[in-house]
């Protein structure tokens, strides 16, 4: 069977439906050629991806946040939900641990349920005291897996990773079967996890990067310089993450 | 998810980072991309009454920006303002100072595709939405989505290489 460019990008995509993929997949098996051109195509969307990707680590220009913020009546301001300027060195609004823990619970119950129902074996994320830990397969994710190498196709993808603004490594994460993006920083020897979010639509479940607001104005809350590239991925991985907090 | 329009300014804000990336891939360099950010911006808070409580914020800012950037395109050519100097190779002193290597060898790669093919790659490969929300946003058929993005990716490669 011969497959036109098309087909072959709509399957670089996860455009195709389940019996088309693993007919081609089945093909790629047996046809390095085949193989050589789906490769090229992947390879391509990734260097086109990945030239766009550091801007949304960037800073965003505060006429521009500013702008948007008009919008918002002055009156009701009160009521609405404030996301911490990205690049702001401000730490997130102090929210009691009661509040936090009553949000870690309906949180973690979302992605119980949908995890469990999706996924057989141990639990991505447990509570303690009112705050939420990767465990299971997204702690073993958050510890072993670098975004640079990963196929896009593993249960739990690696978005970024950077130095939040206390010194500690936070990584974006997403889990493909919960649907559910988050955010994981490392804390005394574990991944504390502050933020998640539905993270809706096929977009969403193919790409680390593209994450929800509630976890992009989170990422922009603790960021601090610049997210790691490949090779800093890798040494801090292999330092264990735990590094001296710096201030 | 977003129930009243006042608070569609703070949903912007959070869509900022994607927004200004998508003007990133559409315009030659960050300061035109900042512009057509603003101006989508501005566009999406004069007609935030027209945004449907419970669709997808992300989609209706996206097709705000392409209608956006098209009309500045049209704008600018009348002034004859993109008729920017052809790049004859890789002088290091005109890369913008924003832009790593290769942000730059992509974005000039991208600039020399039509627009309607670089539309169709700036919303599916780089944005990373499915064909349907990208057909969606571009206001076409899916069809005709796909033969963009399959011919503005064959003009890609070429341009890129395999080296780069």
């Amino acid at each position: 069977m011969n497959y036109d460019d098309e087909t072959l990008m709509a399957f670089t995509d996860g455009e195709l439906d389940q019996r088309q993929r693993t007919e081609i997949a089945a093909a790629l098996e047996r046809d390095p050629a085949l193989a050589r051109r789906v490769q090229q195509h992947r390879a391509l969307r990734e260097k086109v991806a990945g030239a766009f990707a550091p801007l949304m680590e960037q800073p965003v220009p505060e006429h521009l946040s500013k702008l948007a913020r008009v919008a918002v009546q002055p009156e009701r301001g009160g009521n609405v939900v404030k996301f911490p300027a990205r690049g702001s060195r401000a730490p997130s609004p102090p929210w009691r641990a009661r509040e936090w823990g009553a949000m870690a619970a309906s949180v973690l119950l979302g992605v119980l349920i949908s995890w469990k129902v999706l996924t057989p074996g141990p639990v991505p994320v447990t509570a303690q005291n009112g705050a939420l830990r990767a465990s299971g397969p997204l702690a073993a994710a958050l510890d072993s897996q670098l975004a640079s190498t990963q196929s896009g196709s593993e249960a739990v993808l690696i978005g970024l990773t950077f130095r939040g603004t206390d010194g500690h490594y936070c990584r974006s994460f997403l889990l493909r079967a919960a649907g559910t993006a988050g955010l994981a920083c490392r804390t005394n020897g574990e991944w504390r996890i502050p933020v998640t979010a539905a993270a809706a639509g096929s977009e969403a479940m193919r790409q680390a990067a593209s994450m929800p607001p509630e976890v992009l104005a989170a990422i922009g809350a603790r960021l601090s310089g610049d997210a790691l590239d490949a090779s800093q991925e890798q040494s801090a991985l292999k330092a264990g993450w735990d590094t001296p907090a710096v201030r | 998810m977003i129930a009243v329009a006042e608070e569609i300014g703070e949903h912007i804000v959070a869509l900022l980072p994607r927004l200004r990336r998508f003007a990133r891939a559409l315009s030659r360099n960050q300061h035109d991309a900042d512009d057509l950010t603003q101006a989508a911006v501005e566009r999406a808070l004069r007609h935030r009454d027209q945004f449907r409580a419970g669709a997808n914020l992300a989609s209706w800012m996206f097709g705000i920006m392409k209608n956006a950037w098209i009309d500045m395109r049209r704008a600018r050519g009348r002034r004859g303002e993109v008729a920017l100097p052809e790049d004859t190779g890789d002088h290091p002193v005109v890369a913008p100072i924003d832009a790593s290597a290769s942000l730059w060898a992509v974005s000039e790669a991208m600039d020399k595709l039509p627009e309607e093919q670089r539309l169709a790659v700036a919303l599916v490969l780089v944005e990373g939405m499915s064909y349907k929300e990208a057909a969606a946003v571009l206001e076409v058929p899916i069809g005709t989505l796909t033969s963009r993005l399959a011919r503005g990716r064959t003009a890609l490669a070429a341009a890129l290489g395999d080296a780069s």
